[in-house]
């Protein structure tokens, strides 16, 4: 099973329509990837539909970075129990 | 005698979803004034108390001053206790009589007159208690008490309503300022213009099939045509507007485009283009630009309503608009369907595509899907902004009572969320 993190990017290139290489963990969601506000919600929803979690969406919105949703991503998986 | 208006957490007051989420049913309006104001009109009680889920108790409590679930105004007094979904007008028990109580086809209490006599021999530790103690021990009248039953029977009703209330008000003439050259069709008799109204030159007041009532500190700009019957609350504002029949407006709303036949409780925006017909719009609802609604099915079959998210209603009216909830914005060219519930606190971008019939609570309708959207804060933020716009203030009471409406409204919201989130995911692999 491919990794958080590559799902995480997989997800990110899919829905801001960018090549998943050139995907850092360090990039920002919006100042380096471009995400629109509306782009952020669909980001959420698809990171929910990917790992079949449910997030808070004032949590997952303040979340800035590819890395940090890695991170955050995870947490949640655990606290859920989902594997991930 | 007191009269105690009550609101019962029954499951029939989902039928006035989204609008009684966020205050009692008998605040709801039709024709000019609102139910509760009929019920007090019709019985002239020395006192006024009121029974209501207790989420909305405290923000009502704040607005209203009215003595707000307590038992003891169960006490001491005649009684006169009365459903909020009583129709005043068509109620047989007068305020004064026997003791007895009404019953609607449930079994559930709508009226009790209760004589002081008869209240000491009955349990009164709390409105359920003495509903119930009345039931057991009082004589049923043999008549049905005709009620309310769905948000839409006020809609239809409304421009009859105005008719009556109008009449019942017993005023007429301008005692505020219209300019000229403007022009009044029908009787003057069927127009007042209340003082501090102000109607600017070129508007077009009809009052030939019914009557028209401004009320106090509205205004009307150029271009804006009324036909009656019609009222326009306090400090409304009509900006060129096609107000066709049959249109009661609650206070300082901002109103434009084509208007029919439609209620609107008050503090909402429709500044601009785009059709309102036959609707119920709650407040601090802003509906954008060329925000439209159909009222009409196109094969003139009766609408249908789904108030909880799965079960159809068939309203059995051919006309039947949208139902918005309080604090819901539209962007631009949103278009409602016919008979369309949109729950409260949402923000629906259009999709140029009639939107579902049914949009959950706090949901942020987005790419023609319901998503969580920023949450429920960011809605919070807007409300507190939008209030504060008008000298209104976002209370720790209001957020207590939206939070619970949240918690109570989740299920449908979970559930629209989920498809929501199955249909982003699949239109994007």
């Amino acid at each position: 099973m491919p990794s958080v993190q590559d799902r995480v990017i997989a997800v990110t290139a899919r829905v801001l329509q960018l090549d998943p290489k050139e995907i850092k963990l360090e990039h920002s969601f919006t100042s380096d990837l471009g995400a629109e506000s509306v782009q952020s919600i669909e980001l959420v929803a698809n990171f929910e539909e990917e790992f079949g979690i449910e997030m808070d969406e004032d949590a997952a919105l303040s979340v800035q970075s590819v890395g940090d949703a890695v991170k955050f991503i995870t947490q949640v998986c655990r606290e859920q129990g989902v594997d991930a | 005698m007191r009269l105690i208006l009550f609101d019962r957490p029954l499951a029939k007051r989902w039928n006035f979803y989204p609008l009684a989420l966020s205050r009692p049913i008998w605040e709801l309006r039709c024709g000019i004034t609102s139910l509760a104001e009929k019920l007090i009109a019709r019985y002239q009680p020395q006192q006024t108390a009121c029974f209501l889920p207790e989420y909305m108790a405290a923000v009502y409590r704040a607005r209203s001053g009215c003595t707000v679930n307590d038992p003891a105004s169960l006490a001491g007094e005649d009684l006169l206790l009365v459903d909020a979904r009583v129709k005043a007008a068509e109620c047989p028990l007068a305020a004064a009589g026997p003791s007895q109580v009404a019953l609607d086809a449930d079994g559930e209490v709508l009226v009790a007159r209760i004589n002081r006599g008869d209240l000491a021999k009955l349990k009164t530790t709390g409105l359920e208690e003495l509903l119930a103690a009345a039931k057991a021990a009082l004589p049923a009248v043999a008549e049905a008490v005709p009620a309310w039953n769905y948000t839409w029977d006020l809609v239809l009703e409304s421009p009859h309503q105005i008719t009556r209330d109008f009449q019942a008000l017993g005023r007429s003439g301008i005692e505020g300022k219209v300019e000229e050259p403007s022009a009044l069709r029908g009787s003057r008799g069927d127009v007042y213009v209340a003082p501090g109204a102000l109607v600017h030159p070129m508007v077009v007041i009809d009052a030939e099939n019914g009557p028209v009532y401004l009320d106090e500190g509205s205004t009307v700009h150029p271009f804006t045509r009324i036909e009656g019957p019609c009222y326009v609350g306090k400090k409304s504002i009509l900006l060129g507007a096609k107000c066709r029949e049959g249109n009661s407006i609650g206070p300082m709303c901002r109103l434009g485009g084509e208007i029919e036949e439609s209620v609107i409780q008050g503090f909402s925006n429709k500044y601009h283009d785009g059709f309102l017909g036959h609707a119920y719009v709650g407040e601090w609802v802003n509906l954008g630009a060329l925000t439209t609604n159909s009222d009409l099915k196109n094969d003139y079959s009766n609408v249908s309503v789904v108030l909880d998210g799965h079960n159809a209603i068939n309203t059995g009216s051919t006309k039947v608009g949208s139902l918005i909830g309080d604090h819901t914005k539209t962007s631009i060219g949103t278009l409602f369907n016919t008979g369309a519930c949109v729950g409260a606190m949402c923000l629906i971008s259009g999709t140029g595509k009639p939107l579902p019939k049914y949009i959950p609570c706090f949901s942020y309708f987005l790419e023609g899907v319901v998503t969580k959207g920023f949450g429920k804060r960011a809605l919070y933020d807007t409300a507190r902004t939008a209030m504060g716009r008008r000298k209104q203030q976002w209370t720790e009471a209001d957020e207590a009572m939206w939070n619970h409406i949240f918690e109570i409204t989740a299920e449908a919201r979970h559930e629209a969320v989920a498809k929501g989130r199955r249909v982003l995911a699949h239109r994007q692999q």
